[in-house]
């Protein structure tokens, strides 16, 4: 234990010996590369990228100056961690892609390796320690570009998802009182839950008196769908307004009676255009040609 | 006068209910006399039982309002519950596995214009 404690000292200081000596070239060299990358295509001003630069070196340092072995779960080490969960991110956020900072993380880590050639000196098992902790480094780094690539990711489908269920359910005053709802889609709890939630409501603000729940755009109804749809159909009745389910498809309607869902005590309509003339009729309204 | 219940008769033999902070609806049997009572000294034909100030309805306060259905089926009222909170009827709608046997309207002025359904 004692000699790989020796051994990994070693490789700390020829690593950090490297750094000292060719510090102002690597930093020159990844700063250009940087330039080429993120500057042209304006993700980065040259001022943040030679920031990074000097940011990145300085914190690969303090890990080498921190303590014998490289403590990957040290303050040091997260640290760098962070600093490039924080820049692909960045990257990420101004539009540039996972492959180019993959590139550059890549390009960083033949830099210092690189750099190993400068010293004849180094043995091959020292410049094989080397290369296994400069490796090991830039492997935490690379799994943790990925780890943000696909948080940012899973937050757009998210988002996405949000927005798709919101206008998939859009909840129109037709009429005076009057509500449409057109369901598109497949009816899931959390969607009726929301739906309903969102029904319910207006409803009361706006004290509707007749809601007409239009489902033309339903795919597929099963046990747990249709149940769903009774939730929603009664809740509106308790609220005291008036539930008319249309465009109940043929394909539903066989679904539905195989199902064994009795439908009886609710009004329904074979289209939305003849849900709304039973709303006119059930409000007394008659709508007739205009005349000149 | 019954404690934990508002009995307003509104015209047109309708009764208001507007039930109060005082009211147990786990003890039913504490006021269905009294407002049987109360109901047929008014010549009632509607209860109108005003739910705006009861923002969730769970088993105990449904059982309540079904054994004062039932109570008003007997004395052959008809009970209209209205203004139902949306949060109540989400809650209650979701609970249910039947239908509700009393009518709803959307306020006060519905039911007393017939304005009601069942949900």
């Amino acid at each position: 234990m004692a000699n790989n404690n020796e051994q990994t000292t070693s490789t700390n200081r020829i690593l950090l010996k490297l750094f000292m000596t060719q510090i102002g070239a690597i930093s020159n060299v990844i700063e250009e590369r940087g330039k080429t990358i993120f500057a042209k295509q304006n993700i980065l001003t040259t001022e943040e990228i030679t920031d990074y630069s000097l940011e990145l070196l300085e914190l690969l340092v303090n890990i080498l100056h921190a303590d014998e072995n490289i403590d990957r779960r040290g303050p040091e080490y997260q640290a760098l961690r962070r600093f490039f969960t924080e820049f692909s991110h960045q990257i990420q956020v101004r539009g540039g892609s996972l492959e180019e900072f993959v590139r550059y993380t890549q390009f960083l880590q033949r830099v210092f390796i690189e750099g190993l050639e400068s010293d004849e000196n180094l043995s091959f098992k020292e410049t094989r320690d080397v290369l296994l902790l400069v490796a090991t480094i830039f492997n935490d780094i690379t799994m943790d570009v990925f780890r943000v690539y696909l948080e940012e990711k899973e937050h757009t489908i998210q988002v996405q998802q949000e927005e798709i269920r919101e206008t998939s359910t859009p909840i129109t005053e037709i009429w005076d009182g009057v509500l449409t709802l057109p369901i598109i889609g497949t009816l899931d709890s959390a969607r009726t839950v929301a739906v309903m939630e969102k029904l319910l409501s207006r409803i009361e603000s706006d004290r509707a008196r007749v809601v007409l729940m239009d489902v033309t755009g339903v795919m597929a109804i099963d046990s747990q769908v249709s149940h769903y749809l009774i939730q929603m159909l009664r809740a509106i009745g308790l609220m005291g307004a008036k539930a008319i389910l249309t465009g109940i498809r043929p394909e539903i309607a066989r679904a539905l009676t195989s199902l064994n869902i009795n439908l009886g005590d609710v009004v329904t309509r074979s289209t939305l255009a003849e849900g709304l003339k039973e709303t006119f009729q059930y409000l007394g309204i008659t709508a007739g040609a205009a005349t000149k | 006068m019954i404690p934990g219940l508002h009995l307003t008769p509104i015209g047109n033999n309708s009764v208001l209910l507007e039930p109060g902070e005082g009211l147990d609806p786990s003890a039913p049997d504490n006021y269905l006399a009294e407002l049987m009572a109360f109901l047929q000294e008014h010549h009632a034909d509607t209860l109108i039982y005003d739910l705006k100030t009861v923002p969730l309805i769970d088993q105990v306060y449904y059982n309540w309002l079904i054994r004062l259905y039932r109570l008003c089926l007997l004395a052959n009222i008809e009970m209209i519950a209205v203004n139902f909170c949306s949060t109540a009827a989400f809650a209650l709608s979701l609970s249910l596995t039947e239908s509700p046997p009393f009518k709803c309207a959307l306020d006060v002025e519905s039911a007393r214009h017939g304005i009601v359904v069942l949900a």
